[in-house]
């Protein structure tokens, strides 16, 4: 033999940089999974906006072995608690028939395609919902495995060696010893661990020269990527967005993961992907059972018809359920719209402002404010437009408190409120302190000589404090309310930089400050009280937690980022610099702080004591207010939720909650336009709420900027739902009570597999399995002229995209005429030259 | 005498520039095969804006760095350039973008020394 020949032919090879290209094009086909602590909800289909979105959804059908809509017995359980109108399935069904003409022609007497097509929706029995297999194959589980051990994020008492050289490299090092490794690849996989590259881009590089059968290079390595999508969107996340010292110590990237993935494949130990399920059966003989019809009796013409009614499979029915549910959602809405933009309300000067987040979760709350008192409230993004990144007084890593899409352009730090210092001092003490117990509790229940002595030490206390966590949660959770308040009182975000950052110009303030009255359209003539309110939730042992708080400041509260603003605006050089733009604020105004918790409906003011005397008469009618709107909107919430308000207050503090409110479940619409549009309609706290006054905004800048980056992340959350609903196994992270956390950075179901992407059953469905959240895409309503929102959508490449292949529909108002047009899809049927329509709701 | 008769000729060194213009969204994908053709160091412009095959593409973009153009410029030598080259038209098969290669000079060559690593990963 031999020695030195490869151990197998390999072909003409890809170059190094090449095969980078390649392997940076196949990580696109997942999306970045960001840890628990910051959880972002992201389109799990990202990497398919290029393309129209029935197509999106059925290739990444294929890919990701998922469903492509709710299976038809849940479309019809919304369809039967008035979740869906209908006329509007009519429509939906009429329009698939390709129009009234076709839906008409009969099949038999009295019997049309439009009513076969009806009852297939609502009347037919459905196709049998394919098996699916649970758990991961064993070379899957493998690669998983080595995952869950190279990221352990320090939780594990023996780390995994060699992690420096990197995923593949470590693996590569540690495979000849794993039994799972020997018993996939045999022989073959033992003679390739020697003989295989060190470097994964050449490893990948002979690896697809060497295989047997001609691929399409990207396609395979997409393949690959995608099936471990948790994983590798971790990996993603490590690459693209995490800070540098966050990862520095466990480098790996989309090539490390492929390479490992290839050299199963050179050793034939990757399995056939299963076939992604859809659930279709013909329904011929079915349909002539539910009209008492036979075969014979049917002419040929009218077979035929029948026929291609019979052969719609449960995919196109869901897709027709899907259009009909945003259909009725928009025909319910837009008369109200019209309406309130035919009429104009005169300015008044209200007795205090409130700025809260677009989120959905702001709409009701801000509704049941302003039916309080004299109160104006305002929708903008919840980071208040600083893009910054917070340093926490004694903490280890600073937190971004910007959108993702953006990177933080200013390193500032959490600094002692003046004359709090050794108060600041005191908190940040315990806060160390703290960590080295747990620390050392952490070693001690692991020491083979420690294990039961910690057990024995501790155990009493720790079964008091989870009896009083189980039958006493408010008054558990009072010593950590009490701390929590006093680290608001004694520290404070500071514009100066950290370390040896350079803090926020005043040029910079001056901009920050402008901005929320140029992309909101607030008038200067502010009130004597102008409140900027972020938001935050409150939930105990719950690895979701941050997917419940602000999405705008990367899945933290957003109060920092309203404390700092505030600060900036009270500031009068800044108001100088806002004068000369023209936007002279009165003296009398003064800026405040808040956060709104979405679990208890709990305002809190911050920094309420260094309000002057004059403004103390404002904030305690104020306070009073907010506290009177939040037992208004518990009350709401808690009936949505089946439970009592009090529960709303038990449940943010208990350990055992697993649904401690709906987060953004039923969010449908993201409105663009002035509080005058939607201050008279409920809308049940389903819709995203940018403040914009087109008059205000004559270059329409602001409306680029509302467009292109906050509805972006509006519709990222958007198509988190509605793919984490229609298939929760694959798009979402499946039942809570089967979740284990691992190692900080996402959970798993069961004792291990791939990091689960999207979001849990119980923050989707009812306890009756009924969808709480309906799966339909975004719809964007702008109250603007046609001519500008046409101008700008035909420049913007993500906005063509995303109105274009129907990601995200748009309606656009008319302000002067309150007439409406739909934005056309790609290819759709138009009579006109523009893309706009007259909108037909 | 003038100053140009007592000036000692620059040492200048000849290198390939490679300029590329892609999407903001797409530009950790052109970092990562700068990596690994070694090029060692980079200039990012944000906002470009300028006339394409689709239109006019905006340049000014507040609150959201994946939208709009950015363009790279690299300098190395000429094998890094090409293979830079190579990777890249491999992107272009899906991803819109355009890059323009050229000869520059460059005075401190020590500057544009290849710089041999894996994407984002430990050195070889």
């Amino acid at each position: 033999m031999n020695m030195i020949a490869p151990i197998e032919r390999t072909g003409e090879r890809l170059g190094r940089t090449e095969v980078a290209g390649l392997v940076a094009l196949a990580a696109r086909t997942v999306a970045p999974l960001w840890p628990l602590e910051s959880a972002i909800a992201v389109n799990p289909l990202a990497r398919f906006e290029e393309l129209p979105f029935a197509q999106a959804v059925a290739e990444a059908s294929k890919l990701f072995g998922a469903r492509r809509t709710l299976p038809l017995a849940l479309w019809r359980r919304l369809y039967e608690n008035d979740r869906i109108d209908e006329a509007a399935l009519r429509d939906a069904a009429i329009a698939h028939l390709g129009g009234i003409y076709h839906a008409a022609a009969p099949i038999a007497p009295g019997v049309t395609m439009l009513d076969a097509l009806m009852a297939c929706l609502l009347a037919i029995e459905p196709g049998d919902q394919p098996e699916r297999k649970d758990g991961l194959g064993p070379d899957a589980a493998f690669i998983a495995k080595w995952c869950g051990a190279f990221f352990d994020h320090g939780m594990t008492t023996m780390p995994l060696p060699y992690r420096d050289l990197g995923l593949y490299r470590a693996v590569l090092a540690m495979a000849a010893y794993d039994p799972d490794y020997r018993t996939l690849t045999g022989a073959r996989g033992a003679a390739l661990l020697l003989s295989v590259p060190r470097d994964p881009l050449e490893a990948i590089s002979e690896g697809l020269a060497s295989l047997e059968v001609p691929v399409d290079e990207l396609a395979y390595l997409s393949g690959l990527v995608a099936r471990l999508p948790g994983w590798a969107g971790h990996i993603r996340w490590r690459t693209d967005h995490a800070d540098p010292d966050r990862v520095a110590d466990v480098p790996a990237t989309m090539a490390d993961l492929a390479a490992l993935w290839i050299l199963l494949a050179r050793a034939d130990a990757v399995s056939a992907l299963p076939p992604a399920p859809s659930a279709g059966k013909d329904r011929r003989a079915a349909l002539l059972a539910h009209f008492g019809l036979t075969a014979k009796a049917l002419d040929a013409r009218n077979a035929e018809r029948l026929d291609a009614v019979a052969r719609v499979d449960d995919d196109a029915l869901g897709a027709l359920f899907m259009t009909a549910a945003e259909r009725s959602y928009a025909n319910g809405l837009m008369p109200a719209l019209q309406r309130a933009a035919r009429t104009s309300n005169p300015p008044l000067r209200p007795d205090a402002q409130l700025v809260l987040c677009i989120d959905v979760r702001s709409e009701p709350f801000r509704r049941a404010l302003e039916a309080e008192g004299n109160y104006e409230t305002f929708g903008y993004a919840g980071f208040f437009g600083l893009p910054i990144a917070l340093h926490p007084f004694a903490g280890a890593h600073r937190a971004r408190l910007l959108p993702v899409l953006l990177s933080p352009r200013h390193d500032i730090s959490e600094r002692p409120v003046p004359g709090r210092e050794s108060e600041a001092e005191a908190i940040a003490d315990g806060a160390r302190r703290d960590a080295c117990t747990s620390d050392l509790f952490a070693a001690a229940k692991v020491g083979p000589a420690t294990a039961f002595a910690a057990a024995e030490a501790t155990g009493p206390l720790a079964a008091a404090l989870m009896l009083a966590r189980t039958f006493a949660p408010l008054a558990a959770s009072r010593a950590a309310a009490t701390l929590r308040k006093r680290r608001q009182l004694a520290l404070a975000p500071a514009p100066e930089g950290y370390a040896n950052h350079t803090g926020v110009s005043l040029a910079d303030k001056v901009g920050y400050a402008s901005a929320l009255f140029r992309l909101t359209g607030m008038r200067p003539d502010t009130a004597r009280l102008v409140v900027l309110t972020g938001h935050g939730a409150s939930a105990v042992n719950n690895p979701y937690a941050a997917a419940l708080d602000c999405g705008a400041c990367s899945g933290h509260a957003g109060g920092s980022n309203a404390r700092l603003l505030a600060a900036m605006l009270n500031d009068a050089d800044v108001r100088s610099g806002m004068a000369e733009e023209g936007l002279k604020l009165p003296p009398t105004t003064y800026f405040l702080a808040a956060e709104h918790n979405t679990t208890t409906d709990e305002v809190t003011i911050f920094d309420a004591d260094s309000i002057p005397d004059t403004h103390a008469a404002d904030l305690a009618a104020l306070s009073a207010s907010l506290a009177r709107a939040a037992g208004a909107n518990r009350a709401r919430r808690a009936r949505s939720l089946d439970r009592a308000p009090g529960d709303l207050l038990t449940g943010a503090v208990h350990w055992g909650e697993v649904r401690p409110e709906w987060g953004l479940a039923g969010n449908a619409a993201f409105i663009v336009g002035p509080r005058d549009l939607t201050r008279a309609i409920d809308l049940q706290g389903r819709a995203f709420l940018h403040s914009y006054d087109w008059r205000a905004d004559r270059d329409g800048s602001a409306l680029a900027t509302i467009l292109t980056a906050p509805m972006v992340v509006a519709q990222w959350i958007n198509c988190q739902y509605l793919f984490s609903t229609i298939d929760n196994e694959r798009y979402g992270s499946g039942d809570k009570v089967t979740h284990n956390v691992i190692g900080g950075i996402g959970v798993v179901q069961g004792n291990g597999g791939d990091l689960k992407i999207g979001l849990p059953r119980q923050s989707l469905f009812r306890d009756n399995g009924l969808p709480h959240h309906v799966p339909q895409r975004l719809l964007a309503i702008v109250h603007a002229p046609f001519d500008r929102v046409a101008a700008l959508v035909e420049t913007s490449d993500i906005l063509r995209r995303l109105f274009g292949k129907g990601w995200v529909q748009l309606i656009v108002i008319d302000p002067e005429t309150a007439r409406a047009r739909r934005w056309r899809e790609d290819g759709a049927d138009c009579g006109e030259g523009r893309n706009l329509l007259c909108v037909d709701c | 005498m003038t100053m140009k008769q007592n000036a000692l000729p620059l040492p200048l060194h000849r290198r390939r520039k490679i300029e590329i213009v892609m999407r903001a969204e797409d530009r950790t994908m052109v970092e990562d095969l700068l990596r690994a053709a070694g090029v060692s160091g980079w200039t990012m412009i944000r906002d470009v804006a300028g006339m394409g095959h689709h239109g006019f593409h905006q340049g000014r973009t507040i609150f959201n760095d994946e939208s709009g153009l950015v363009m790279f410029v690299g300098v190395g030598d000429e094998a890094v350039i090409a293979d830079v080259a190579g990777g890249l038209s491999r992107l272009f098969e899906s991803r819109p973008g355009v890059t323009f290669l050229s000869d520059v000079e460059v005075m401190r060559s020590d500057y544009f020394s290849p710089a041999r690593s894996t994407p984002r990963g430990p050195s070889l």
